[in-house]
């Protein structure tokens, strides 16, 4: 009897050892989620619409181990939508978001913007040997009229990192670097926008 | 004979524990102040403390900053002090790690922004300190190993380790856009990990040491005198 128990609680122990050691060898998922501010900038006085294309919302980036295994998914989910929500209604005197390009001239929109990731790098301190996680993001930003001729292609990268912390684990400290590289973002394109030479072209002859 | 070894192990844990924690709680701090003008806060003006994050391999942690903000915005002449977040989500995107200003001619030219300046008086900032700086574990010796088995679990062994905090603050006066001064402050203090059965850790408390040491200077010069 003492031993039938015995054997119930060894079986119990080890599946629970088992699915532990599953768990931990499964790729640890990130949805980036975070608070962005609104930028303290005047207004440019144009009517912009918006483009989300369903693969800035899809995307995601697998971070593989030193035996090739993936290890971490970076996945992008609603995070750039809400940070242009904050940005871009502080930045431009009307915001429409568009299905496609097709509709930027129904919706009386001047410039057409359409955001894409084009490449997301992950440095983790087990691999750097820093003290920092660090997160790099290059965009493609579109930027067309409301036909649908090109304007500009601006290529804008980020950078964001954040200190290793005792009390804080690795997906929590890989959302927060990839945050700050979101704010990283915000600050460039709040300030630079009206500086890249095709836009800044395109404004004077308005 | 029980009674004996009792009185022998209360022994230790009366003159040997308290003599260790007292070797753990020291640590050395040093505080160099450098004035260049003269400083003064009134009632309904404040102070901001804004961490540095430029540098590629380390950045100042936001905690060290709130743990000086604290320090100073309590006690008997306590000074206002605006949050670092709430600051710089209200000026956003000027505060950001690559837009921050890394001088006193920076700012003027930000204050000509009127958003900026507007947002500035809105706080009611007077000065503003940059803190800069980092912690750093170096001198790890010892080894501590643990066992499990069905009699019991313990640890044995020994470990120790050095910090060193290393922080300066530099103070703008926004009124008249100059840099009135520097407060630097290094502090060190050794830690034990001895492991007897159960691991006593002793800290020495080196960056809550260097907190508190540079907040009630920061707060004085603020204050001026």
């Amino acid at each position: 009897m003492k031993r039938n128990i015995f054997c119930q609680y060894t079986k119990k122990l080890l599946g629970g050892c088992l699915i532990f050691f599953v768990q931990s060898c499964g790729t640890s998922s990130i949805v980036i989620e975070g608070q962005y501010p609104s930028p303290n900038v005047t207004k440019i006085p144009l009517s912009i619409g918006v483009i989300y294309p369903q693969e800035l919302i899809d995307f995601n980036y697998v971070e593989y181990s030193e035996i090739g295994e993936e290890e971490y998914r970076v996945q992008s989910g609603q995070s750039h939508r809400d940070l242009f929500d904050a940005l871009l209604p502080s930045m431009f005197e009307r915001v429409v978001v568009l299905d496609s390009i097709e509709s930027a001239v129904s919706q009386e929109v001047d410039i057409v913007f359409l955001p894409a990731i084009e490449e997301f790098q992950l440095a983790l301190p087990s691999k750097t040997k820093l003290d920092v996680f660090e997160v790099w993001v290059k965009y493609n930003l579109r930027i067309s009229d409301s036909e649908g001729k090109g304007i500009a292609d601006w290529i804008l990268t980020s950078y964001g990192k954040t200190p290793t912390r005792t009390m804080r684990s690795v997906e929590n400290s890989i959302n927060q670097a990839a945050v700050v590289a979101l704010r990283d973002f915000a600050s460039s394109f709040t300030l630079g926008f009206s500086q890249v030479p095709e836009i800044r072209q395109w404004l004077s002859q308005r | 004979m029980n009674k004996l070894r009792i009185h022998k192990y209360l022994e230790l844990i009366i003159f040997v524990v308290p003599f260790l924690l007292f070797q753990s709680a020291c640590t050395s701090t040093t505080v160099d102040e450098f004035r260049q003008g003269a400083t003064g806060i009134k009632t309904d003006e404040s102070v901001v403390i804004l961490g540095r994050r430029q540098g590629s391999e380390y950045e100042t942690r936001e905690e060290f900053v709130d743990c000086v903000g604290d320090r100073v915005s309590s006690g008997q002449d306590a000074v206002t002090v605006i949050p670092e977040r709430e600051f710089v989500d209200a000026m956003f995107p000027w505060f950001e790690p690559r837009t921050a200003p890394m001088g006193v001619s920076n700012l003027e030219r930000l204050m000509a922004d009127n958003l900026v300046s507007e947002q500035m008086e809105k706080f009611g900032i007077r000065y503003m300190v940059w803190l800069d700086g980092f912690t750093e574990t170096s001198g790890r010796t010892g080894s501590i190993s643990c066992t499990a088995g069905p009699g019991g679990a313990g640890c044995f062994g020994f470990g120790s380790w050095e910090d060193d905090s290393s922080f300066n603050a530099r103070v703008w006066d926004v009124k008249s856009r100059q840099n009135v001064g520097t407060i630097n402050t290094d502090a060190s203090g050794q830690s034990y990990l001895p492991a007897l059965v159960i691991p006593i850790p002793l800290i020495a408390r080196v960056e809550a040491n260097a907190c508190s040491r540079l907040g009630d200077q920061l707060k004085a010069f603020v204050k001026g005198g």
